[in-house]
C-alpha cells in the first residue's frame, strides 16, 4: 500500500506537487527520476496505469498508491490537501474555490503548454537531440500516449514551427499580465489567501523570467509575488530537492497546445 | 424567487452538465435557453454574462450579490459544494482524485475530439444552408479566436483529414479505456454516482447511435450497462424533458433499446 511520489527536478508540474506535499506535512517518500531519460515510462509495480499513460500534463510527477498511478499536478495538490484534512491550500467558500479552479485551469490549459514548449527549446532540446538513436527509439517506444510521443519527436527533430513559438510567447505574456491584474488591488497571494493557484502559477511562470523577460517588464507586482512565493517554506523545501544548480531551467515535454479553444 | 439562473442549450455536452447537477441536487433554477445554432451565445446580452461567448453560464444571487460562473465542470463543482442535497463527489480522497482525472480527460483530451466530429457531421451542415453574408457576420462576432476558426471550418467543411483522423483515434481510444474503467467500478472513478458520471454521460449517451462501430452491446457492454443505469435516473429524465429540439427524444429511444 506504501505511497511513492516520483518526480522530476522541481520545476513546472513537479514543483507544484512537491511544494503541495511539503505544505500538507504528509509523510510520503519522494523519488527523483530522470524525466529526460524516459524514466517516467519505465516505472514498475503499476497495476492501474491509465493516468500515467494518458495524462494530459505530459512529463509530470506520478504518485503511486496501491498500484494506481495518479497524475495531474492540480489534482495531486488537491489530493494532498484533502488527505491531510485540509492544509489550507484550497479555499473553503465554494465561490472562492470555483475561482481558484478556473484560475488553475487557465494556467494549466494556456500557460503550461506554452511554458513547456519554450522551456524545452531553451534547455532540453539539445540534450534530447543528442540521445543516441537506439536509446531514443527505446525511449519513445515506452511512451504509451501517441500525442506525448509526438511532442518528444518534434523536439528531437526540431520540428517546431515559428507560429507555435510566437503563440507561446503571447501566452506567457498574457499569463504575466493576468497575474498583474489579479495582484493590482495589493493582495499578497493570487486568490487572496495562499493556495494551489500560487503554486501552479509559480511552477510554470517562474522559469519564464530568463526565457521571456519581456513578459515581466511591465509586471512589477508579479515579480514581487514570484519572490514571495519563492520564499514560502514549502517552495523552499521543494526547490531544495533539486539535483542541479538551476532547477527552474529544467524542462521535459509538457502538455499539448489546446486543439479546440 | 429563484436564485439560480442557468444559461444553456440542449441537455447535451457542456450545457447538460450543470443542468443535470442542479437536478440531482434538487436546486430550483430559472432556465434561459441559448440557441447555439442561432449564435445566441455571441449576442451582446449573453456576452454581458460570459464574455467568452461559450455556454453554459450560471448566475447565483446571494446575500453578497450576484455571482457569475462559467466552465461547465467547475460550475458543477460549485453546485455540489454550495447547495444541500446528495453529495456528488465521493468521500475518499483517492476516489475524488480519480473523479477529477476523468473529468479532465473528457474536458481537455477526449471532448474536443467528440466536438470536432460532432461539428463536422451535425453542427456544420445544420448551419451551412444559411445566407453566407449573415454567417460571415455571425462568425466575426465570435470573441474567442480559436472558436472563430472552428466555426469557419465547421461551416465550410474544412477540418483537415489529419485532424479528423486524430479525433477519431482519440474517440476510439477513449471509448476503449472507458469500457475498461467501467469494468472495474460501477461508476466512473468510484463506486458511487458522481460528477464524473454526469460529465461523461453528457458526451457519451449518443455513442450507440453516432459510433455504432465502437460502442454497442457487443463491443462495450460495460458502457452500455452504465449508460442505461444513468439514463434511468429521475434527474436525467427531467433534464432531458427540457430539450427543445428532438435531440433528447431521439436518444431516449436509443436508451430504451440498448440493454
Ligand atoms: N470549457 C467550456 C466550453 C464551453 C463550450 O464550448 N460550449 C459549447 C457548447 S457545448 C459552445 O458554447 N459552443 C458554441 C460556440 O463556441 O460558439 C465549458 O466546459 O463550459
Amino acid at each position: 500500500m506504501g505511497a511513492v511520489l516520483y518526480h522530476g527536478e522541481p520545476n513546472g508540474a513537479s514543483l507544484t506537487v512537491l511544494a503541495a506535499l511539503a505544505e500538507s506535512g504528509l509523510d510520503i517518500p519522494c523519488v527523483r527520476i530522470d524525466l529526460l531519460a524516459g524514466a517516467r515510462h519505465n516505472l514498475t509495480g503499476i497495476a492501474e496505469p491509465i493516468a500515467l499513460d494518458l495524462g494530459i500534463e505530459g512529463e509530470g510527477p506520478v504518485l503511486v498508491i496501491g498500484g494506481e498511478a495518479m497524475t495531474e499536478s492540480v489534482f495531486l495538490a488537491q489530493y494532498f490537501d484533502e488527505l491531510a484534512g485540509g492544509c489550507g491550500l484550497q479555499p473553503a467558500d465554494p465561490y472562492a474555490h470555483w475561482d481558484m479552479l478556473m484560475w488553475c485551469r487557465q494556467i494549466t490549459e494556456r500557460l503550461s503548454p506554452a511554458a513547456a514548449l519554450l522551456g524545452n527549446l531553451a534547455s532540453s532540446q539539445q540534450g534530447i537531440a543528442a540521445i543516441p538513436a537506439d536509446d531514443f527509439a527505446a525511449l519513445t517506444a515506452s511512451v504509451v500516449s501517441d500525442d506525448l510521443r509526438a511532442r518528444w519527436q518534434a523536439l528531437h527533430d526540431d520540428a517546431i514551427d515559428a507560429a507555435q513559438v510566437a503563440d507561446s510567447h503571447a501566452k506567457v505574456d498574457q499569463a504575466a499580465a493576468r497575474c498583474e491584474g489579479k495582484l493590482a488591488d495589493g493582495r499578497e497571494w493570487l486568490m487572496g489567501e495562499f493556495s494551489i493557484a500560487d503554486l501552479v502559477t509559480y511552477g510554470w511562470l517562474a522559469g519564464m523570467e530568463p526565457i521571456r523577460p519581456q513578459a515581466f517588464v511591465a509586471a512589477p507586482l508579479t515579480c514581487a509575488w514570484l519572490a514571495r512565493v519563492a520564499a514560502r517554506p514549502c517552495v523552499v523545501s521543494a526547490l531544495a530537492l533539486a539535483n542541479c544548480a538551476e532547477p527552474l531551467r529544467s524542462w521535459a515535454p509538457g502538455p499539448e497546445i489546446n486543439r479546440w479553444g | 424567487m429563484t436564485e439560480v439562473t442557468l444559461y444553456h442549450w440542449e441537455p447535451n455536452a457542456n450545457s447538460g452538465k450543470p443542468m443535470l447537477a442542479l437536478m440531482e441536487k434538487g436546486v430550483p433554477f430559472a432556465s434561459h435557453y441559448i440557441d447555439m445554432l442561432q449564435f445566441d451565445q455571441h449576442k451582446p446580452e449573453y456576452l454581458a454574462i460570459n464574455p467568452q461567448g461559450t455556454i453554459p453560464a450560471m448566475t447565483h444571487q446571494g446575500p453578497l450579490g450576484t455571482r457569475v460562473l462559467t466552465e461547465s465542470t467547475a460550475i458543477m463543482e460549485y453546485v455540489n459544494a454550495a447547495f444541500p442535497g446528495p453529495d456528488l463527489m465521493p468521500a475518499d480522497a483517492q476516489d475524488r482524485w480519480r473523479v477529477r482525472w476523468w473529468m479532465k480527460f473528457m474536458d481537455q483530451w477526449l471532448g474536443p475530439s467528440f466536438s470536432m466530429i460532432g461539428w463536422s457531421v451535425f453542427v456544420g451542415p445544420m448551419v451551412r444552408k444559411r445566407d453566407p453574408e449573415e454567417l460571415a457576420a455571425a462568425i466575426d462576432r465570435i470573441p474567442l479566436p480559436e472558436r472563430r476558426i472552428a466555426w469557419r471550418k465547421a461551416i465550410n467543411g474544412d477540418f483537415s483529414a489529419s485532424e479528423m483522423a486524430e479525433s477519431r483515434r482519440r474517440v476510439a481510444l477513449g471509448i476503449a479505456r472507458l469500457e475498461e474503467e467501467l469494468g472495474k467500478r460501477d461508476y466512473v472513478g468510484s463506486a458511487s454516482y458522481s460528477l464524473a458520471d454526469i460529465n461523461i454521460f453528457n458526451s457519451t449517451y449518443s455513442l450507440p447511435l453516432s459510433q455504432p462501430d465502437l460502442a454497442s452491446k457487443d463491443k462495450t457492454p460495460n458502457i452500455m450497462r452504465w449508460l442505461k443505469r444513468v439514463y434511468e435516473r429521475d434527474a436525467v429524465k427531467r433534464t432531458w424533458a427540457m430539450g427543445k429540439t428532438d435531440l433528447a427524444a431521439r436518444y431516449s429511444l436509443v436508451m430504451e433499446g440498448i440493454v
